[in-house]
């Protein structure tokens, strides 16, 4: 089952200047089944924790000297699906959220000022619940910008979107 | 499910686009181009491209490297091409006019520009092309609004590639017969997979998705949206290969493959307007906002425009009423269907650049706060007035009366451009509630980041 973790070193990407990020999708879309990827940067690489985190994987880094990291993704045992929904949460071990937000009917870009403004009260290790018409675009890549992890789907209608938010224990590190 | 976040270059292609559709609409309120001069004159060839290529497809290409993201939640494949397709378009478009001027006598010098002209604006397209298309690549499967955007950009291919065929025959690069035929009879496919496929199909397929977006109305797929995009792929399909097996093989002329297009075209077109109607009624927002309310004259000008197409083709077309009809469909809905949408989106991107980190940190205005609608509606009321005016013009064939209609939509257009640049100065939002609590003139109409 196990293969030879694949290696990807994105350290010349970045030092010219460029964004790593369709490489490292292509890499790790390019993976076989329970394949690590071993993941070479200039620096720690922790919004990438929470994107690979939907995708199924689990991650260990350490400062390989001068400034560079490695990071090993490795598939978790459990992960079926790429496409994490909202219910799957419970198995990846995410409390509760403490707070609800239904912000289905409000007009844009309200849904996304309200649930940033809620997040900012969470604790470290809670989870908030917001529920939207669609998928919330343009609020995502804010709450990566700040830290924060999340899980998001449509429920079976199609018609409300669930997004849960957890603020994790260091969020400056993201910065 | 990545997200979608600011693209750098929109508001550079929103910029140069603007400044083009301005020029455009000097050079017809000076009498440059039809109706003051013949439909198939040089300066009308100026007139007409100044206006496809320079306003309306740098402002599709400007709004899709921004949206297409958004469509598929997916980043741009290569976020930094933009710009080099800007430079090439723009200095594509360039040469183009000037070839055409050329053609009109004018003294332009020696350099072959068209053929130049032609290979900028191919390269420009090809890279925007190959960006966009890898990236609705990387989504597979992707929605319906993505499916319509993904025939628009086939559809500007066989526009690009016709273009190469023109500009090199008539700057004397080749001979060949069959590009010959091509480019004596095939100008109304260049003309009908530009303004129908490039432009209309790929805003019907933003507009599915925006709409919803701003309106709040619900965006279930439904089997007339489905059908619509069926025939309304199929029309371009019928002309981008029909129209040349047609002339080249079968050495038919270009009125049976247009005809079996505008059939696929008139179904496409009236199960979008009904989609458009039911999101209007299912919306949740009560109040219809300006971007909204100017979207909707701009789709009865289209419903106009496609009603006096038929006529004018069961008629048996003049110059005069090719000449209308294509005017209403460039003004009435392609740029009042932009102006409307900028309306919208320069606050929105601009409200994202100036306060997205702080969201939630602190009191923001509104997007909103950042417009005037009271104040921009009159512009509006203005240039629509003018459209109808200068199309009643050109059926009647009223040159003088029509030129006074292009000044009026020139004074409309720079007073909404002048609108949008107050928003991205953030000149409505007190100083209280400025980003940096003082008012930086920002990266206005260059790069947004």
């Amino acid at each position: 089952m196990t293969q030879a973790s694949r290696e990807l070193d994105v350290r010349p990407i970045l030092r010219s200047g460029g964004e790593p990020f369709s490489a490292i999708m292509q890499a790790v879309n390019g993976l076989g089944a329970g394949q690590a990827l071993r993941l070479l940067a200039t620096f720690e690489p922790v919004p990438l924790y929470t994107v690979l985190g939907k995708k199924g994987f689990d991650h260990a880094a350490r400062e390989i000297g001068d400034g560079d990291w490695e990071v090993l993704f490795t598939p978790q045992a459990q992960a079926a699906s790429a496409q994490p929904a909202p219910n799957g949460v419970a198995a990846s071990g995410w409390p509760e959220p403490v707070r609800q937000l239904d912000n289905r009917d409000l007009d844009p870009p309200e849904p996304m000022v309200r649930t940033l403004a809620a997040v900012e009260e969470l604790q470290p290790g809670e989870v908030l619940c917001a529920l939207l018409c669609r998928e919330p675009v343009f609020l995502l890549p804010e709450l990566g910008k700040r830290g924060f992890e999340w899980l998001g789907a449509f429920e079976a209608d199609r018609t409300t979107y669930k997004l849960l938010i957890r603020k994790g224990a260091q969020p400056e590190a993201a910065q | 499910m990545f997200g979608a976040s600011l693209s750098r270059w929109t508001m550079s292609y929103f910029t140069a686009a603007l400044c083009a559709l301005l020029c455009a609409e000097a050079l017809m309120a000076a009498g440059v181009g039809f109706p003051s001069q013949p439909l198939v004159a040089p300066l009308t060839l100026v007139l007409v491209h100044l206006v496809a290529i320079g306003w309306l497809s740098l402002l599709m290409s400007g709004a899709l490297i921004q949206f297409v993201p958004v469509l598929v939640a997916k980043p741009l494949a290569h976020p930094e091409l933009p710009v080099v397709a800007l430079a090439l378009l723009l200095t594509g478009l360039g040469s183009l006019l000037l070839g055409f001027l050329g053609m009109a006598g004018f003294s332009v010098g020696s350099m072959p520009w068209l053929p130049l002209g032609a290979i900028g604006l191919a390269g420009g397209f090809a890279l925007n092309l190959w960006n966009l298309g890898r990236t609705l690549w990387s989504a597979r499967p992707v929605g319906l609004p993505a499916r319509f955007v993904a025939a628009g950009l086939l559809s500007l291919v066989g526009v690009v590639m016709l273009g190469m065929i023109f500009s090199l025959t008539l700057g004397g690069w080749t001979t060949n017969a069959a590009f010959l035929r091509l480019t004596s009879e095939g100008i109304p496919f260049h003309a009908a997979l530009g303004l129908g496929g490039w432009l209309t199909f790929t805003a019907m397929g933003v507009s599915y998705r925006l709409l919803a977006m701003f309106m709040l109305a619900p965006e279930a797929e439904h089997r007339s949206s489905r059908i619509a995009f069926l025939t309304g792929t199929m029309a371009i399909l019928v002309i981008l290969i029909g129209g040349p097996v047609c002339l080249l093989i079968f050495g038919q002329g270009v009125i049976p493959p247009l005809l079996a297009a505008l059939a696929g075209a008139l179904v496409s077109l009236a199960l979008y307007g009904q989609d458009i109607m039911r999101l209007y009624r299912t919306r949740k927002r009560p109040k219809i906002e300006l971007n909204a309310r100017v979207f909707a004259w701009a789709l009865g000008s289209l419903g106009l425009a496609v009603l006096l197409l038929v006529a004018v083709a069961a008629l048996g077309p003049t110059d005069r009423q090719i000449g209308g009809v294509v005017f209403l469909f460039a003004f009435g809905w392609l740029t009042a269907l932009g102006l409307a949408k900028l309306y919208k989106i320069v606050a929105f991107l601009t409200w994202l650049e100036c306060y997205g980190m702080l969201l939630g940190k602190r009191p923001t205005p509104r997007v909103q706060d950042l417009v005037d609608e009271p104040r921009a509606m009159p512009w509006f009321w203005l240039y629509f007035t003018g459209v109808g005016a200068a199309s009643l013009a050109m059926f009647l064939g009223a040159p003088l009366v029509f030129r006074g209609a292009a000044f009026a939509m020139l004074i409309a257009t720079a007073r909404i451009s002048f609108e949008l640049v107050l928003t991205r100065n953030l000149a409505a939002v007190p100083r209280a509630m400025l980003p940096g609590g003082h008012r930086a003139w920002p990266r206005l109409h260059l790069p947004i980041l």
